[in-house]
């Protein structure tokens, strides 16, 4: 099995286009929904507020026969003043309240009238967040700067250690991977899921962005090899080898890492949930664009470059 | 062959070393948990400017930090992380504390005391803000049994006018008698049921005590202790002080204060008053189990992903894949013994940059025995197969560790906590894995191949006999 991988180039861009449009159209949706107003559904960390989450304590007698009602929780909160909030019953016995930053008195007074209603509550099992909208804002500020500034050293650092056009394909690449993981999960915040992005969803895109690149190289390394051993060959048939001969090596990696994290994502607590998603959706464009996008852009930028007719001119070297 | 030994033999005890220092007790150096994996709070404290001071620097900051410090030792929470995050932020973390009401309230006020004398002549204003400041209080605590919140919002406002309105009736001394004049402060019981705190004064401090009490002695004059701008109490001062003034430094604030109150209040004058305003930006809270609950699971699915893993690599890889599931193994022991010797806390994100790194080193091995394989079906021998394999690989090794250290280096330096616990367990671990699959992977694999009964090429490539025709196919 061969793959000509520049032979349906345009197949292959066009896969990746259309997902990136599905998902600026659904980013732009997003931001006219006047509930979203961003291109993804911000979480907590980024609009700032406070989120409330209790659970009942099942130990205590009679505590858990009734299930919760959640009309009787609403009411507790617009009395304190509190009824744009959202609350959502999670599992049997927890529930969720977000709100407007409330400071320690309002908090304690929704948490001791919530408890009034449902029942007591585990103090272990409580999450009680309070986030000030700067705060994501800086957080996210710094990731996308620190973002940059990492683009800005791989560039220089390909560019030294293969070419510059290389460096710059590796970067579109990356940031094709993170496109597409930004607009799944766009798509996924304007569905019935509701998927929110949070401080985690950055690191993710971080470590999305480490993978891709290194995933890259490991292709353009090849690619650097072969162009070595035959200076004369066209550079289209040189990506193709290169990329077939190093098929296995990009599957293997992928499907080993895309492993552990689908056990995470299936197994593992909730709090990582989203997150593993990210880097299995990231990892896995990540491979595809390594293979389909990076090595065929490069092959087509280098054919722009030297128009392949060199055959009039000078008999080749070798 | 003799390189070979004495690597092995370093191998074998830096495995040793290792496993001492994650498992056995007088070298174990336990790996501190992230407040998100061991439950507890986490308040960032965000420090605020003044007309007066206008930039944070590092010097304010080290003083809210030292402050802070004070105020929380006070509380009494056992192994508080309080850290200064420039250019404007303390982060305090306080394990176990799974409702941090009472050190919201300690860290949130600024309390800023100040004895101030009271103006001539103004006796009866007063008295009139006085009582109308009693009736508001009473109001605003019936209001907040009946929960109207925009009634409580009014009374407050107006209590807040009320409170300025009184304190413009009083004068401060020159300099301004304030908490940085305060040796002691410690809430003690009345013979009532009330608390009051005593404060001790230094001696500066005692001096302005005694000349501003010498100044109203026998006037009929208050001194007003202020706290945050609010009188707490006002005393006059009879006139047998008019001669000395009330001196020895020592004096007491009563204002009606529970026992819980009155401690506080101590604590946080004795800790200082904070030189600028600060205000509780963000806190979270995240239970003991909730947090237990989801490291387990996540602990569990993460070893069970990796067993998979290592199963699918001798599947695919044979001999080398045993031999690169020894390195991995290797590689997850000196990782984490590079985190406890390093002390970095592991939270969340870092478990996520750990993950990352076990995949580039799986990632690395792949590479090497892929390139082997190449070369075995290229007709080499195995010896210079699995020499060319390490080789060859090495530079796609080199390259895309090297571009993951840069993104690393520029998340550390410019990302903020979440981000920095990433890179930081990214980095060592792809440190690390350069090792074992170089070194490790290396030396174990030459090991086998001078064993002549694994000296099978089957053993490395599986299918050699039917592929060796078609050199370039990869699969």
């Amino acid at each position: 099995m061969r793959l000509s991988i520049n032979k349906s180039r345009s197949l292959w861009w066009g896969i990746s286009c259309a997902i990136i449009l599905v998902g600026i159209i659904s980013m732009t949706i997003s931001w006219l929904n006047p509930d979203i107003r961003a291109p993804l559904r911000p979480g907590l960390d980024f609009v700032g507020g406070t989120r409330l989450q209790l659970e009942r304590d099942c130990n205590v007698p009679d505590n858990c026969n009734q299930p919760i009602d959640i009309v009787a929780v609403r009411e507790v909160a617009r009395v304190q003043g509190l009824a744009d909030s959202s609350i959502q019953i999670i599992g049997d016995n927890g529930v969720l309240i977000r709100s407007k930053n409330l400071d320690v008195e309002q908090r304690t007074n929704l948490q001791k009238a919530v408890v009034e209603k449902i029942g007591a509550v585990d103090p272990q099992k409580n999450q009680i967040d309070s986030v000030g909208p700067t705060l994501g804002l800086e957080l996210f500020k710094s990731g996308v700067l620190a973002l940059i500034v990492s683009f800005i050293g791989i560039v220089l650092y390909l560019a030294v250690r293969f070419q510059f056009d290389y460096a710059v394909f590796a970067i579109i690449a990356t940031f094709h991977d993170v496109l597409i993981t930004l607009s799944i999960f766009s798509i996924m915040g304007l569905s019935p899921l509701r998927t929110e992005v949070d401080s985690l969803f950055i690191v993710a895109l971080l470590t999305i962005t480490g993978f891709s690149v290194n995933d890259t190289v490991v292709i353009y390394d090849r690619i650097r090899e072969t162009l070595g051993k035959n200076p004369g060959q066209p550079f289209t048939d040189i990506v193709d080898d290169s990329v077939n001969q190093t098929l296995s090596r990009s599957i293997n990696t992928a499907l080993a890492v895309v492993l552990t994290l689908v056990s995470i994502f299936i197994f593992g607590g909730e709090t990582l949930r989203n997150f593993s998603l990210a880097l299995i959706i990231g990892f896995t464009t990540g491979a595809y664009s390594s293979i389909f996008v990076a090595s065929t852009l490069l092959a087509w930028w280098r054919e722009r470059q030297e128009p392949p007719a060199p055959a009039s001119t000078e008999p080749l070297a070798n | 062959m003799k390189r070979q030994r004495s690597l092995l033999a370093l191998i074998f005890v830096m495995v040793i070393a290792a496993i001492a220092v994650i498992a056995v007790p007088p070298f174990k150096i336990p790996v501190p948990l992230g407040l998100d994996l061991r439950g507890g709070s986490q308040l960032t404290i965000q420090v605020k400017t003044t007309p007066e001071i206008k930039q944070i620097t590092d010097r304010e900051l080290e003083a809210v930090q030292k402050v802070i410090e004070g105020r929380i030792n006070g509380l009494g929470v056992s192994e508080p992380i309080i850290q200064a995050v420039p250019p404007d932020k303390v982060l305090v973390q306080l394990p176990g504390i799974n409702d941090p009401q009472q050190a919201e309230r300690v860290l949130g006020g600024t309390a800023q005391l100040e004895f101030k004398q009271q103006k001539p002549g103004v006796e009866p204003q007063l008295i009139a803000f006085r009582n109308s400041n009693f009736e508001l209080k009473l109001e605003l605590e019936e209001l907040r049994k009946t929960k109207d919140a925009v009634a409580i919002a009014k009374t407050k406002e107006e209590l807040d006018k009320n409170n300025s309105a009184i304190a413009e009736l009083f004068e401060s001394t020159n300099p301004p008698l304030t908490g940085k004049f305060l040796q002691d402060a410690y809430g003690q019981p009345t013979q009532g049921k009330e608390w009051k705190v005593d404060i001790r004064f230094d001696q500066k401090g005692g001096e302005l005590f005694a000349a501003l009490t010498k100044n109203i002695a026998g006037t009929g004059r208050n001194i007003g202790i202020f706290l945050d701008n609010e009188l707490i109490s006002a005393a006059g001062v009879s006139a047998q002080y008019a001669a000395t003034g009330i001196t020895g430094g020592g004096a007491e604030i009563s204002g009606g204060f529970t026992a819980k109150e009155a401690q506080g209040l101590g604590i946080q004058l004795k800790g200082g008053s904070l030189p600028v305003p600060v205000e509780i930006a963000e806190r979270r809270t995240v239970g003991a189990t909730l947090g237990k609950d989801s490291i387990q699971s996540s602990i569990y699915a993460g070893l069970g992903g990796l067993i998979l893993v290592l199963i699918f690599m001798v599947w695919y890889y044979r001999l080398p894949g045993l031999i690169a599931d020894i390195a991995l193994v290797i590689y997850a022991l000196l990782s984490w013994a590079s985190f406890a010797l390093l002390g970095i806390t592991l939270t969340l994100p870092g478990i996520a940059g750990f993950v990352l790194s076990i995949g580039m080193a799986v990632d690395a091995n792949i590479l090497i025995f892929e390139r082997t394989r190449e070369e075995l079906k290229a007709g080499k021998t195995l010896y210079r197969s699995v020499e060319s394999g390490f080789y060859r690989a090495f530079s796609s090794i080199l390259d895309s560790n090297v571009t993951a250290w840069i993104a690393c280096a520029a998340l550390f330096w410019l990302g903020s906590g979440l981000v920095r616990g990433f890179a930081l367990t990214l980095a060592v671990g792809v440190a690390v894995s350069m090792f074992t699959a170089i070194t490790c992977s290396r030396a174990f694999m030459f090991l086998a191949i001078s064993i002549p009964s694994l000296r099978k090429p089957e053993l490395y490539c599986p299918d050699l006999q039917q592929t060796s025709t078609k050199a370039e196919v990869a699969k």
